[in-house]
């Protein structure tokens, strides 16, 4: 074996530079995503010091298609379609919220029975994402179980929006001025029966999932977002309020008929891993309770719509308008020139804003924890990238 | 709680699985009954009625070619373009009907809600699928015939558990 001096003197004699060992040569970069491997379509690169992340840069935009320009060459209805292909899992929220800001625009007044049916058809799609999401948590954490149960009872409110809307996933059923269809017969009591029966499922999954030892190890006191930093990072939805904000578009700017709802808005005060993941679990119990009561609350009969124009338009003006998607906040700003055609229209999601605490988070985490973190983030790529 | 209760319980929920009946079911021998026979719309009253939204359903004795629904689409999928039809009718002097692709259509039902005379309405099949893409551009005369689809698996919720049956 030849000493560490003859090496470095066998190179000098080979006419090579001999170079020491950097702080920097120390850290490997790691390339995660954009193919999917469990970030969505979505890429960041992280450095690594040993198992350590040392810094994080997320690099959004492969799936960037153009939805706000695209809104600026249709009318308000042929919009409908391609705005919520984003996030076709929570599909009738994206078009909830766009349908109230064309409802400001133009001075539309929506029906009661209407404005219920919409609020009922959005949280159970809130459930539908929620749901998803909680699956595709479970699988990355290792827990199959986890991902084959949530992706089996979503079908329970698949089954309903199916009824209601005629599409599983990609209802188009908003429209502005209600909704495009009323309800079907024995539409109710089957609701109720199918909610009835989600809550005692999650029953089931606090037992396998939350309260399982191996999932709070995993999951506990990694990555805390405190709350001051939740606020000055700007994150929204499940986010802000595991880190201890009881904020919810629902409560603070209530929409259509929630503010004759009584409920809780469902918060945790220690911003954790396991915070972020728990919260959406408590809004969807949180959500079984608002169905029942908007169902309880349902005029029995009346329109559902007020009839437009084929082609729609109103005053020149703009309007802003959110919902609390599963995602947080939603908004829709639109500005309109008077053609039946928007002149501008910004979409704000919850999605982009919970990405960037990202490399706030994973910085002095390990590499392992990365998927436990990442996906408590609520975060879908494609809205994000819109 | 503690480690081992946690552990204990966990086992506990997934093993009563076992006994609880199946969820899923068999796809091509068993179908999802829908209900009614697809999505309709009452321009009269102008509210849709509820329905499943798959391939469409033209009905030539109705269909005036007033290229409303192809209009409708322009800004969606431009899925609808209006053909010549061997076909004498008296309420369509140019004899002109709608053909849908279905390669580009997105089921928004969107055409249904644009018709005013009660012409296009859409049905519940939803297996389109073909090896060409030629195939899936259905003319008048294809979407004119009722689709056959007999779908008789519900979601039922039981003592022991929900299932399909
Ligand atoms: S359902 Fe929608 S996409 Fe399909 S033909 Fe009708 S308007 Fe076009
Ligand atoms: S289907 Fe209806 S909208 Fe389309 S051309 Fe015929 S009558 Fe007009």
């Amino acid at each position: 074996m030849a000493t560490l001096e003859e090496k470095i003197e066998e190179t000098r004699r080979l006419g090579l530079q001999v170079v020491k060992e950097t702080e920097e040569d120390r850290l490997m970069t790691l390339s995660i995503g954009p193919q999917h491997p469990g970030s969505g379509h979505f890429r960041f690169t992280v450095k690594v010091d040993g198992d350590y992340i040392v810094y994080c840069d997320p690099d959004p935009g492969y799936v960037h298609r153009g939805e706000e320009k695209m809104c600026e060459y249709r009318n308000v209805i042929q919009n409908i379609p391609h705005l919520e292909r984003p996030v076709i899992h929570d599909s009738t929220n994206v078009t909830y919220s766009y349908s109230l800001a064309v409802e400001d625009l133009m001075g539309i007044q929506v029906p009661r029975r209407g404005q219920f049916i919409r609020a009922i058809a959005s949280e159970m799609n809130r459930q539908v994402y929620t749901l998803y999401w909680l699956a595709i948590y479970g699988i990355f954490l290792g827990h199959s179980t986890m991902f084959m149960w949530p992706a089996g009872d979503r079908e329970l409110f698949i089954d309903l929006l199916e009824r209601l809307t005629g599409a599983r996933v990609t209802h188009a059923y908003n429209i502005p001025g209600g909704v495009r269809n009323d309800m079907p017969e024995g539409f109710k009591q089957r609701c109720l029966d199918h909610i009835n029966y989600f809550e005692k499922r999650l029953k089931e999954y606090e037992d396998i999932f939350y309260n399982m030892p191996l999932f709070r190890q995993r999951t506990e006191g990694v990555a805390v977002l405190s709350k001051e930093d939740a606020v000055k990072l700007g994150v929204t939805g499940s986010v802000l309020r595991a880190s201890g904000v009881p904020y919810d578009i629902r409560k603070v700017e209530p929409y259509d008929v929630y503010n004759e709802i009584d409920f809780k808005v469902q918060y945790m005060k220690t911003g954790d891993s396991f915070a972020r993941s728990y919260v959406p679990f408590l809004d969807m119990k949180e959500s079984c309770h608002i169905m029942r009561q908007l169902l309880d609350k349902m005029p029995q009969s009346g329109e559902v719509r007020t009839k437009l124009q084929p082609n729609p338009k109103g005053p020149a003006g703009e309007a802003y308008r959110r919902v609390e998607s599963g995602r947080g906040a939603l908004g829709y700003h639109i500005v309109s020139d008077g053609t039946p055609k928007p002149y501008r229209v910004k979409i704000s999601v919850g999605s982009f804003r919970n990405m960037l605490a990202l490399p706030f988070l994973l910085v002095g985490n390990k590499l392992a924890d990365m998927p436990a973190v990442y996906w408590s983030l609520n975060y879908w790529p494609v809205e994000a990238d819109r | 709680m503690s480690t081992a209760s946690g552990f204990i319980k966990a086992i506990e929920s997934g093993s009563k699985h076992l006994v609880i009946r199946r969820f899923t079911f068999r796809y091509p021998e068993q179908k999802l009954r829908f209900v009614g026979d697809g999505y309709q719309f009452d321009p009269k009253k102008g509210v849709g009625i509820a329905g499943y939204r798959g391939r469409h359903i033209l009905m030539h004795d109705k269909c005036t070619g007033c290229q409303l629904c192809a209009i409708a689409c322009e800004g969606i999928a431009e899925a609808i373009g209006m053909v010549k039809v061997d076909e004498n009718w008296k309420q369509n002097k140019k004899s002109i009907m709608p053909q849908i692709d279905y390669g580009k259509c997105v089921f928004c039902g969107l055409c249904v809600d644009a018709c005013p005379f009660y012409a296009l309405f859409m049905t519940n099949d939803y297996e389109l699928s073909s090896f060409t893409k030629e195939h899936l551009i259905y003319t008048p005369q294809q979407l004119e015939v009722k689709p056959k689809y007999d779908g008789s698996i519900e979601l039922i919720i039981t003592d022991r558990g929900a299932t399909h049956g």
